[in-house]
């Protein structure tokens, strides 16, 4: 991120202090009201999202099968279906 | 507060702009006058002075200011004055008046009391629109301190004590305070959404009482959700399917709060798909500075996600608003593409540190038992790469046989899996299955054996299938005798008859009366040691559950059991046994891409719209697909 990115961020959450507590940890479970009562498009995680990726933002991984052989569970799947073959 | 107070009683001044208010129907401005919520401005201290001198509590006074108080309506010609009104402002003075703050629970009362009277003027078609921002600002506070009490529930005991007491009917529901102030704000929902006034429907505009329709039901829901009662909210979409403007005309604010619950009740019913459209487009629509809101968002937006068998991207994970999720989801979802049933069963199971911000966010359940059998699928897949018969891939004219995995070999991974895992016992976390809870299940004889839980007491006794050709003996006798020989019987006359010696009152047992012993299992194991064993018949029957999901493509072999996967030579067998979860499943449900509770605005293209006519039954296959970017 560039810096006058960051500024501007910054600047921008000073304006709105109920959102800057970061409680991570202690998060409470309860959904805020939001301190503003509408917001334009360009305002929105979805207009945000695409400024800085260009269109496509990649979300979500569709393809998450495991093909790494190399792996440890792999390898040692691997290893006990090589006892098995041979014992037949 | 804009009042001015210059000259007179302050309480006075107060009735002059009250009636100037209501003249000019300026609900806002009566909203700011109403205030209730400490610290108040000077002069309501002052206010309150003046009431308790000029209007006592129970004195004949009080009548005076009621008389007072509907000199602020308007009268109408017509008659029909909007009554509730004036007894409505009686008691927003009294409760000024009476007020004790430092006793909550007698303050939720009286806030409750003053609210429904709020809710009951809302519901005038004339004026009621009027005390839509003073419904809402009452339906706050409430809402706030009855969730305040529930979170110290010490202030409330002694009235658990009272509502419990030994005269209370023990069979009736108790009602917690959330959600007697949920029932409340519900009446004031369905207030707005009835609104006679302008267009009614998905035509209309958040017009008149319309506008607070979802500020309203945003709070309910709230309430619903803090008292766990998501079923009271059923109706509440359902009328709002039926009878709500689209959403699209709301404010931004009230469009993603809505979407955020609605989202976490379709997920709560089981509904991932239209849950994960419905978060997605919260998220999507929510400011993008609004840090904490996005994280709860995003908490559930993935949990669908992974359900459908979507991860979410490190890109995702690294965003400011994700902080902390990649630690808590990140291993899920390596644990899944794993394979390895019992490490996902442990990481998840009940009472482990790791599953405590699960179940507290109410997505343990749901992640583990939707993501087991994606567990197996790349279980089987791991096994089909090391141990399967890939076929000829290269020659195209081949016609050798497809691609298939003998399942003795999936057999012997899950043996493996369980034997590493018990070994690794010493290690693993206790949990209410007993030590090892999953690895021993292969010792199991009866039942699953990849599934193991404690014995049921009940059925301690039962040590294997009953003895064929048992004969009445001393220990028949004594594990029924409570039945065969009692301490006293009934005759045929009816007449009770003492049997102090404990004699058989019916005679001998019949030597098949094990007959009635209590049986769990429907067979007997298979005592044929050539035959499949039950962990066979077992993976048979996960397997078929993955076929029968879509999830992997081919059939199951039942002599000689094997996985085969035929039409494999174009894709390859991989591509072809094992399809993509998320489009798999992306592919049969967006076939329908309606949200249950989401109103859209009508389409113009789809005819089927228009010539519904007064039906419900809105075909919406030619809409283009929502939240989908």
């Amino acid at each position: 991120m560039s810096n006058t990115q960051s500024q501007e961020k910054q600047a921008e959450a000073s304006q709105q202090p109920q959102q800057q507590k970061a409680t991570v940890l202690e998060e409470d479970d309860e959904f805020e009201d939001f301190p503003v009562d509408d917001w334009s498009e360009n305002e929105t995680e979805q207009a945000a999202g695409s400024a800085a990726n260009g269109n496509n933002v990649h979300l979500w991984e569709e393809s998450w099968d495991d093909d790494d052989a190399a792996e440890d569970f792999s390898k040692q799947l691997k290893e006990e279906l090589k006892k098995v073959e041979a014992s037949h | 507060m804009t009042m001015s107070f210059q000259g007179g009683s302050v309480l006075d001044r107060f009735f002059t702009g009250l009636a100037e208010i209501v003249r000019n129907r300026d609900g806002a401005k009566l909203q700011d006058f109403l205030q209730i919520e400490p610290p108040l401005p000077d002069v309501y201290a002052q206010m309150v002075d003046e009431l308790r001198q000029q209007y006592p509590n129970g004195s004949p006074k009080e009548a005076d200011l009621l008389r007072r108080c509907e000199g602020l309506v308007p009268k109408s010609a017509g008659g029909s004055a909007w009554t509730a009104f004036p007894t409505f402002m009686k008691l927003y003075f009294s409760f000024l008046r009476d007020v004790n703050i430092e006793n909550l629970l007698e303050t939720y009362d009286m806030l409750k009391a003053l609210l429904n009277q709020c809710v009951i003027a809302l519901g005038d078609g004339q004026f009621g629109v009027v005390v839509l921002p003073t419904v809402l600002y009452l339906s706050k506070v409430l809402a706030k301190l009855a969730m305040g009490l529930d979170r110290r529930p010490e202030l409330v005991a002694h009235l658990l004590r009272i509502e419990g007491g030994p005269d209370q009917d023990e069979s009736t529901e108790k009602v917690t305070l959330v959600e007697k102030s949920a029932n409340v704000v519900r009446e004031a929902f369905i207030k707005c959404l009835t609104d006679r006034s302008g267009t009614p429907g998905v035509h209309g505009k958040p017009e008149g009482k319309r506008a607070g329709i979802y500020l309203m039901a945003n709070l309910c829901l709230k309430l619903l959700f803090q008292c766990g009662k998501l079923r009271n909210a059923e109706q509440m979409f359902a009328s709002i399917t039926a009878q709500s403007p689209p959403l699209k005309h709301f404010p931004a604010s009230q469009r993603v709060t809505y979407l955020y619950y609605l989202g976490r009740y379709l997920l709560s019913n089981n509904l991932f798909f239209p849950a994960q459209i419905a978060l997605q487009a919260a998220y999507d629509q929510c400011h993008r500075q609004a840090i904490n809101q996005k994280r709860l968002i995003l908490t559930y937006l993935i949990t669908c996600n992974i359900i459908l068998g979507r991860f979410p991207s490190m890109a995702l994970l690294q965003r400011p608003e994700s902080e902390g999720l990649a630690d808590k989801f990140v291993p899920v979802c390596q644990l899944i593409t794993r394979g390895d049933y019992i490490a996902f069963r442990e990481h998840l199971t009940t009472n482990s540190p790791t599953t405590e911000w699960f179940a507290r966010k109410g997505i343990l359940l749901p992640l583990r038992n939707r993501c087991e059998i994606f567990v197996w699928r790349s279980l089987a897949r791991k096994v089909f790469i090391h141990g399967g018969f890939h076929a000829d891939t290269q020659g195209q004219a081949q016609r050798g046989p497809p691609p298939f995995l003998y399942l003795s070999k999936l057999e012997a991974a899950v043996r493996w899996l369980q034997s590493r895992h018990s070994s690794q016992s010493s290690l693993s976390a206790v949990s209410p299955f007993g030590a090892t809870p999953n690895a021993s299940a292969d010792k199991s004889r009866f039942g699953s054996q990849t599934v193991s839980i404690g014995k049921d007491p009940d059925f301690y006794s039962l040590d294997g299938p009953p003895a064929a050709n048992g004969s009445p003996n001393i220990s028949l006798i004594s594990k029924y005798s409570d039945y065969l020989c009692p301490d006293g019987f009934f005759d045929a006359m009816g007449q009770w008859q003492s049997n102090p010696a404990r004699t058989l009152v019916d005679g001998t047992p019949n030597p098949d009366y094990s007959q009635y012993e209590i049986d769990p299992y429907a067979y007997e194991p298979d005592q044929d040691t050539n035959g499949p064993s039950p962990l066979m018949r077992e993976i048979e029957s996960i397997l078929a559950s993955l076929l029968t999901q879509g999830l992997m493509r081919g059939y199951l072999t039942h002599r000689n059991p094997r996985l085969a996967i035929p039409g494999a030579r174009l894709r390859g067998a991989l591509p072809t046994g094992f399809p993509n979860i998320w489009q798999t499943i992306h592919a049969r449900e967006s076939e329908d891409t309606g949200v249950p509770g989401w109103v859209q605005p009508p389409s113009t293209m789809a005819g089927s719209v228009a010539l519904g006519g007064g039906g419900r039954v809105v075909n919406l296959s030619g809409a283009r697909p929502v939240g989908v970017q």
